[in-house]
């Protein structure tokens, strides 16, 4: 059903949890408590790699107050994993499958104590004496890809999960038609997502029999299927329910406490709950790849990138969680937002004994658009050209090919994006085609310098490279002659975004009545169909159309005079296709969004500070379905990328991280985000988003690095290659220029 | 985390805190309660029992009769909005102003700050450069120690088993141009590196200068290098340069602080930037 005058969407509704969440009611799974609960603790990892020759609890089972304690034994089906099922649920000896006796970084369980205490669970931990086999760890991903190196899977050659080739045009030719070339290798490393809510959760067996998980996660379906392959249960023998959830990014789309949990709670009819600390939150999820790409590329005189050739390695770690999935996209988003008609891209992701990488706020993009916007801006240098004018004449167009050789999906709007961001930055734009760049204000302090520097990219909305994508909604209709109310089911995980929110207002939107009849029921395995998750910016777009498919059915039954109507609907966007291995042709997504970046930074040349002076982030969302939590995605975006590329700094030392806390990981508070941070909101409809919405949420973190790289360079004349760009780093960099030299 | 368990008695005198300190040998004094808490919920500090000296009205004064005398209890924020402070020694002032963030500058004590010796805090370094005597007192009886003197390594200091600091005396600097300038940690704001300056100028001539660095080191250290590369120059450039270089060459390399975020040469480097920027503050 559309409708022309909009009644509820494209309006800032207060969001519906913002009163609980502020108020401090709004119960997170840390808070929520059941009567005779136990309390779980983990024994980790102790080693990075090596084999569990045995675990003995006797002495932990002696202690009193100790009501069981867990290993690999005691694990029905001893494996798990997002995409693939490659890490035992705890390591150790006792399994068929070859391989789950070891474990391979130190984050893997070994066991779990259950006590009648949370200081009677931490007690016992060290009491349970594990015995272990050393064997050889490997670190760097690049020796991990060599044959000699110790292989820590089986069938799983030098390491390598995955290996994506892109094979477009012609390279000779390309290198031919070059008349200028610029190489670089680019650097990142962790990020961890530092969510405010450390892992937590609650498990018991329901009034209907069923292993419960109360929990934080991004799918409570996929949630639930890996609980029940573990467990060897029926799937309607567990069920997952996700109240508040305090902030996700991606770190909680893999298990964390969900197994275990309900492993002992099936076991002992108990209700069981676990709560992180904040350090052992940090040492246990996966982070963001550390990624290492070389690249060559290769423009004419006149501007046109005409070669682009790129090797990406990223580590996965000890396992996948989703790192085939981020590399994949990786390969896709390192030749940039560019038409270029040869391209060559070897991408890889290696198992190492690090701590395992996985999905975080633009799933390998970040990484990629930092080579490839850097490669742009090299480029447009060596050409003499403007930045934003040698951009313009290589961003794709309505009908572009992708590297994959596909055209991209209709609704391209990089071009657009790019010009209002340029425009806002002061950019302008001399006759025809020629842009001219603004140059920042000199500081008075000689000690200063400012820069500024722009980049755009893209991203896809939902899953893409043939992966089943869908999301189920059902609307209920309840009154005599008007509707009542208004029940809609929709799983969708609410991570703090506002989708429960913006999944009321298209609700009320597509039935065609005020917000207050709408009733959201969600996040529930029981109550709900599967929603998919919230990742890839794509639940608004999912929902959204599962959400109007269901309410147009609703409405139908409603004039056929059923009470309550009652609509259900699955909706499948346009179908994908995987790379093909040689070559890389495919149909890799069917919507994307785009965005454009400038930033403004004032470098300190003596202590090597980036402050950032203002930030303009450029963002076509299709349609605006709440303006205000589409500003609030893209301010927390900003400020996240922020954090990324001048303050995040994990360090692994052979896969151990050294700084597990925020004292000691450094993440931006309110005394260091931008002074300013502009959101230019564009609304250029996506053909098959719900009202032309288009998916937002990851693109505003990507050009950010990038952008700051290039005002960087505008400022001082150097580039920085290794992220995150700290002061020590910054100040190496820089006087080794001759640069704030004392 | 919490702090393990503790007993808690509240003393209304110094007499009685001293009595009270002698008669259970592991108790500890709390102030301001902003270093020790901390400490104790990390489990890095313990005591069985914690003496409250927080409500002695005689430790709280800050008087201006010559030198500057301030009670051991006088808080941060107290001290960095005081007149006579800022009078005496602006540096001072500056230095209790930078201190962390408002609450821990209305909690902490300017005692309970120089009786942690933490190397990352901010007021010892101003007290080392501008002379500055830490008074005490025990049941043997009261002594005055000298700021240089005091800070013996990380959080050790001269102070004796039983003793209580009551004030901390300056001298009159207002004569002087005094500063202090700061890299602060970005999640604590505690010192990376901080450098406090006193010069004796006489026209744009620095007659004489004093300098102390905090934060390098395991204690707030005087630079005598930086001392005679600015004393009989007027500060131009070169000077700034000889001095920066001067006191990185006086930071005894054993005694560098290092970490993840701010290793050895990052805070070697600092050093002579942040004295360059406290010379400039201070001749403003
Ligand atoms: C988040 C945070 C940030 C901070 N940032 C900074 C900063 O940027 N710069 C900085 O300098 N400091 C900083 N601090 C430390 C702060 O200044 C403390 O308040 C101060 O160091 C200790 O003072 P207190 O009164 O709280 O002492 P307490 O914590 O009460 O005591 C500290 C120690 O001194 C002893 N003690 C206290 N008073 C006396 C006394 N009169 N005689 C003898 N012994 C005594 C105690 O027994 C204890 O061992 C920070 C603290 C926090 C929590």
């Amino acid at each position: 059903m559309t409708k022309d005058k909009k009644l509820v969407i494209g309006q800032s509704v207060k969001r519906i949890d913002a009163h609980g969440k502020v108020t401090g009611e709004t119960p997170y799974p840390g808070d929520i408590d059941l009567e005779g609960q136990l309390w779980m603790k983990i024994r980790y990892s102790d080693r990075a790699h090596a084999r569990v020759l045995s675990v003995d609890a006797s002495q932990a089972l002696a202690m009193p107050g100790v009501v069981a304690v867990y290993t690999s034994l005691d694990v029905p089906v001893n494996e798990y994993g997002l995409v693939m099922k490659d890490q035992p649920v705890m390591c150790g000896p006792g399994g068929d499958k070859p391989g789950t006796d070891i474990v391979r970084c130190y984050m893997d369980y070994v066991a779990v104590v259950v006590a009648e205490t949370e200081a009677i669970a931490a007690q016992a931990l060290p009491l349970i004496a594990v015995e272990y086999e050393d064997l050889p760890p490997v670190f760097d991903p690049e020796y991990a890809m060599q044959p000699e190196a110790p292989q820590l899977h089986p069938n799983t050659p030098n390491n390598i999960i995955a290996h994506y080739r892109i094979r477009k045009g012609d390279m000779a030719a390309g290198w031919a038609q070059a008349t200028v070339i610029v190489e670089e290798t680019y650097e990142t490393t962790y990020q961890e997502h530092a969510y405010l809510q450390p892992e937590a959760g609650l498990s018991y067996i329901d009034e209907q029999g069923r292993v419960t998980v109360i929990v934080a996660g991004q799918w409570t379906h996929e949630d639930q299927e890996q609980i029940y392959h573990a467990l060897n249960l029926p799937e309607n023998q567990v069920r997952v329910i996700y109240p508040a959830i305090g902030g996700a990014f991606g770190g909680r789309e893999d298990m964390s406490v969900q197994i275990v949990l309900a492993l002992a709670a099936w076991k002992l009819r108990r209700p069981v709950k676990i709560q992180w600390t904040r350090e052992e939150s940090i040492l246990n999820h996966h982070k963001r790849h550390p990624i290492k790409i070389r690249a060559k590329w290769g423009a004419t005189d006149d501007g046109k990138i005409v070669a682009a050739e790129a090797t990406v390695i990223g580590d996965a770690g000890g396992y996948n969680y989703t790192s085939n999935k981020v590399l994949g996209n990786a390969n896709l988003m390192v030749t940039g937002a560019y038409e270029i008609p040869n391209i060559h891209v070897d991408t890889y992701a290696v198992y190492t004994n690090n701590i395992p990488t996985g999905a975080f706020r633009g799933f390998g993009a970040p990484q990629a658009l930092f080579a490839a916007e850097g490669q742009a801006d090299r480029l447009a240098d060596a050409l003499r050209m403007d930045r934003v004018a040698f951009r313009r004449m290589n961003v794709f167009q309505e009908g572009s090919l992708l590297s994959t050789g596909t055209p991209l999906p209709k609704g391209v709007t990089i071009d657009k994006v790019l010009d209002a961001c340029a425009a806002e930055a002061g950019w302008f734009e001399e006759p025809a085609g020629l842009w001219s760049r603004p140059v920042p204000d000199l500081p008075e302090d000689r000690t200063k310098l400012r820069g500024i520097g722009i980049a755009c990219g893209y991203k896809n909305i939902g899953y893409s490279f043939g992966y089943p994508e869908n999301s189920h909604a059902k609307i209920e209709l309840y009154g005599k002659a008007e509707i009542e109310q208004v029940i809609v089911r929709q799983a969708g995980a609410e991570v703090g975004q506002g989708a429960h929110t913006v999944f009321m207002q298209m609700a009320a939107e597509a039935v065609g009545v005020p917000f207050e009849k709408v009733k959201l029921i969600t996040a529930d395995t029981a109550e709900t169909g599967s929603a998919g998750s919230a990742s890839a910016s794509r639940l608004t777009f999912m929902a959204g159309n599962a959400i109007r498919g269901a309410a147009e059915k609703a409405l139908q039954a409603w004039k056929s005079e059923e009470r309550p109507a009652v609509g259900e609907f699955v909706y499948r966007p346009p179908k994908t296709t995987p790379y093909d291995p040689m070559t890389g042709r495919s149909e890799p997504n069917f919507a994307y969004g785009y965005v454009a970046q400038a930033v403004e930074v004032e470098v300190d040349i003596e202590t090597g500070h980036v402050q950032l002076i203002n930030v303009i982030s450029a963002n076509d969302v299709g349609m605006a379905l709440n303006p205000q939590l589409v500003q609030g995605q893209i301010e927390g975006a900003v400020v996240q990328a922020q954090g990324y590329a001048l303050m995040e700094n994990l360090i692994s030392d052979k896969g151990r991280i050294k700084n597990p806390f925020l004292s000691t990981y450094l993440i931006p508070t309110v005394l260091d985000v931008p002074l300013e941070v502009k959101s230019i909101i564009l609304e250029y409809p996506d053909p098959i988003g719900p009202w032309g919405a288009r998916g937002m949420a990851e693109m505003p973190f990507l050009p950010l690095m990038p952008a700051i790289a290039a005002a960087i360079y505008n400022a001082t004349g150097v580039w920085m290659t290794s992220q995150p760009f700290t002061p020590e780093k910054v100040v190496k960099a820089l006087r080794q220029h001759g640069i704030g030299v004392i | 985390m919490f702090p393990d368990k503790f007993d808690y008695v509240r003393a209304s005198s110094v007499d009685e805190a001293i009595q009270l300190l002698s008669q259970n040998e592991d108790a500890k004094l709390l102030a301001g309660g902003h270093s020790l808490l901390p400490a104790m919920k990390l489990r890095l500090a313990d005591a069985p029992l914690l003496i409250d000296i927080g409500r002695i009205a005689e430790l709280k004064s800050i008087t201006a009769n010559g030198t500057l005398k301030i009670g051991a209890l006088a808080t941060h924020a107290e001290i960095a909005g005081n007149a006579d402070v800022q009078k005496y020694c602006s540096a001072l002032a500056a230095a209790t102003g930078q201190v962390g963030d408002n609450q821990v500058r209305n909690f902490g004590t300017l005692g309970g700050n120089v009786a942690h010796a933490d190397p990352a805090s901010d007021p010892p370094t101003v007290l080392v450069a501008c002379n500055a005597t830490i008074h005490v007192k025990g049941s043997g009886g009261a002594r005055a120690i000298k700021a240089t003197d005091f800070f013996l390594d990380l959080y050790t200091t001269a102070l004796e088993a039983g003793e209580i600091i009551t004030a901390i005396e300056v001298p009159n600097h207002s004569g002087h141009k005094c500063a202090y300038a700061k890299l602060e940690h970005p999640a604590s704001r505690y010192a990376v590196v901080g450098v406090a300056v006193c010069l004796e100028m006489s026209g744009s001539t620095c007659k004489s200068a004093s300098v102390a660095i905090g934060g390098a080191t395991n204690i707030a250290m005087r630079s005598s290098g930086a001392e005679q590369a600015l004393a009989g120059t007027s500060l131009d450039d070169a000077a700034l340069n000889a001095a920066a270089a001067a006191i990185q060459a006086d930071l005894p390399d054993d005694a560098l602080m290092d970490d993840i975020t701010f290793p050895a040469d990052y805070r070697k480097a600092m050093s002579g930037v942040y004295l360059k920027r406290a010379v400039k503050a201070a001749i403003g």
